[in-house]
């Protein structure tokens, strides 16, 4: 008979009665066994030994009164990152609103050309804070449910991110100096949204804004559009907080991360029959869109390929750049203080950003594996 | 004035809910603090900053996680094991911190020399933690905290037979590390 298994031995030192009765029997006559067993229980003892430490005494009561004081215990819907400071959310909720619109437009004249977007190709459209701030929610045109829910979770391994999105995880071949290799993983599995246009949500949201919208058309009143996005993984490296001081003892504070890569399927969006020239019209209206960005949507060529960035003028520049062999749009960060580039290849969008030059953020994702 | 009965119906159904979920938050966090705190205190030997981790394992677990999930315990061990380990790599000022600590364990003996090798034990084996890959670090941390292989197991998101061999390698690995250069 074959000498015991080393996981079986040492089973065998926190379960005296582990082994079966042949291989009670095989270990009872082996010395070599009961050799390496020796071996491994002395090598726990040490491990145990070690490894003590005095147990923690906790006052779970008084931790639950922290937790719930701690600012970032309250429930939240969605993804927040870390890094974004709170004086910045409007603004990057008004980006946010920017994406949707730019894709629901973009998806909307898609229907007419072709019935599906599939987009291929990205376009940079410039965006000013006046656009950002012109924008509503989403959920203020109608009601947004997930049919899929929206599921981001933080994993710990590359191999998790890929089993949860089902994503083949983008492999960074050389970190950038500087860059820590301390690696944070998000992933997140497909999720499906219908937004449902209200008319009288809309009016309402907007009144009690102090704004006056344009009368939304009564063919998208109550039309729906289905919103497929994901799935997702984000790779984060860098330390997300630090430990720092304050009057009252230490404390977490969130820091910028030195990279972050993300990869996602293309969004897909279908409308249930509101049309296309509707959508874009309502959505062109609304006060306070510059006459740029409605000039930049509506010039896009073939918006059934192409998705639209929206970019914060005031705040970066974008080039066009080969990434893995396709055109991709880089990002600079006007202060100089990061870059980002987002390229679309067989389905997939993938972005690279980090407090880096551009060269540097383009050399790393032309590389990733 | 009409009332909308679907409406409030609606409401009442979501204000349930969200009780329903902070009661069970609470419920998981009560469950398995201790433990949680545990885990990372057995990698940091140091309660305060073991705390600071389980409460950020929580906040981080209530952001994106249902307290009902199926999975919640194994996520909370793994995570408290994780983060407190990313916590100590790269760390160097422990270690006035660790000497200061061994003097008031040491105080009843008030032996300098036991002092001494109390810190320097301790900054070995949470070095050799460090070195080593995060899976058999984390294995050896979970089974040190008290989880059955069982728990372990599925903490790892691996199965129950792989337990004993994982353990037997990562027991070796520590000790390989920590005996480099001294007489253990």
């Amino acid at each position: 008979m074959a000498h015991l298994s080393e996981g079986t031995l040492r089973r065998k030192v926190d379960d005296q009665d582990a082994l079966n009765g042949s291989d009670a029997r095989h270990y009872a006559t082996c010395t070599e066994c009961q050799t390496q067993y020796e071996t491994f229980a002395d090598d726990a003892r040490v491990a145990a030994s070690l490894l003590a430490t005095p147990d923690v005494k906790v006052d779970v009561s008084s931790a639950f009164k922290r937790f719930q004081s701690a600012p970032a215990a309250q429930p939240r819907f969605g993804i927040r990152l870390p890094v974004v400071r709170p004086a910045m959310r409007p603004v990057f909720g008004g980006l946010a609103a920017a994406v949707a619109l730019v894709l629901l437009i973009g998806t909307g004249i898609a229907q007419d050309l072709l019935g599906v977007f599939s987009p291929t190709s990205i376009t940079p459209v410039p965006v000013s804070v006046a656009d950002l701030q012109s924008l509503s929610e989403l959920g203020t045109y109608g009601t947004l449910t997930w049919t899929t829910q929206l599921q981001p979770q933080l994993v710990t391994s590359a191999a998790e991110a890929a089993s949860v999105s089902g994503l083949k995880v983008p492999v960074v071949s050389s970190l950038p100096a500087g860059v820590s290799s301390t690696v944070t993983y998000a992933a997140m599995p497909q999720a499906v949204g219908v937004l449902t246009f209200d008319a009288a949500k809309a009016a309402a949201a907007a009144t009690a804004a102090g704004k006056t919208l344009p009368p939304m058309p009564s063919g998208m009143d109550g039309s729906t559009l289905t919103v497929t996005v994901g799935p997702a993984v984000v790779e984060v490296y860098g330390d997300l907080m630090k430990s720092g001081s304050t009057s009252s003892g230490s404390t977490q504070i969130p820091t910028i991360p030195g990279l972050i890569v993300a990869e996602s399927s293309a969004p897909l969006v279908t409308s249930s029959h509101s049309t296309t020239k509707e959508i874009e019209d309502y959505l062109l209206a609304q006060p306070g869109i510059s006459p740029t960005l409605a000039a930049a949507i509506r010039a896009v060529g073939d918006p059934s390929k192409t998705l639209l960035i929206p970019i914060p003028i005031e705040y970066a520049t974008s080039t066009t750049v080969q990434v893995q062999g396709v055109n991709g749009v880089a990002l600079g960060d006007n202060t100089g203080l990061g870059a980002a580039v987002v390229w679309i290849k067989n389905g997939v969008i993938y972005g690279v950003a980090g407090t880096l030059t551009q060269d540097v953020v383009v050399g790393v994702a032309d590389h990733l594996g | 004035m009409g009332v909308n009965l679907e409406a409030a119906s609606e409401a009442g159904r979501r204000l349930g809910a969200v009780r329903s979920n902070e009661e069970s938050f609470e419920a998981l966090f009560r469950a398995e603090y201790t433990r949680v705190a545990g885990i990372a205190n057995r990698v940091l030997a140091d309660p305060h900053e073991a705390e600071d981790v389980a409460q950020e394992v929580f906040i981080d677990f209530n952001r994106l996680h249902s307290a009902t999930a199926h999975y919640a315990s194994a996520w909370l061990y793994r995570a408290a094991a994780h983060k407190a380990l990313n916590r100590m790599r790269g760390r160097r000022r422990r270690e006035r911190r660790e000497f200061a600590q061994a003097a008031d364990e040491g105080a009843s003996t008030i032996d300098p020399q036991h002092m001494l090798e109390v810190s320097e034990d301790r900054r070995k084996v949470r070095e050799a933690l460090a070195r080593m890959a995060p899976k058999p670090a984390t294995v050896l941390v979970l089974r040190a905290s008290g989880l059955s292989y069982s728990e372990v197991a599925q903490a790892l998101g691996v199965g129950i037979g792989q337990i004993g061999t994982l353990l037997r390698r990562a027991e070796a690995a520590l000790r390989k590390e920590v005996t480099r250069g001294s007489s253990l």
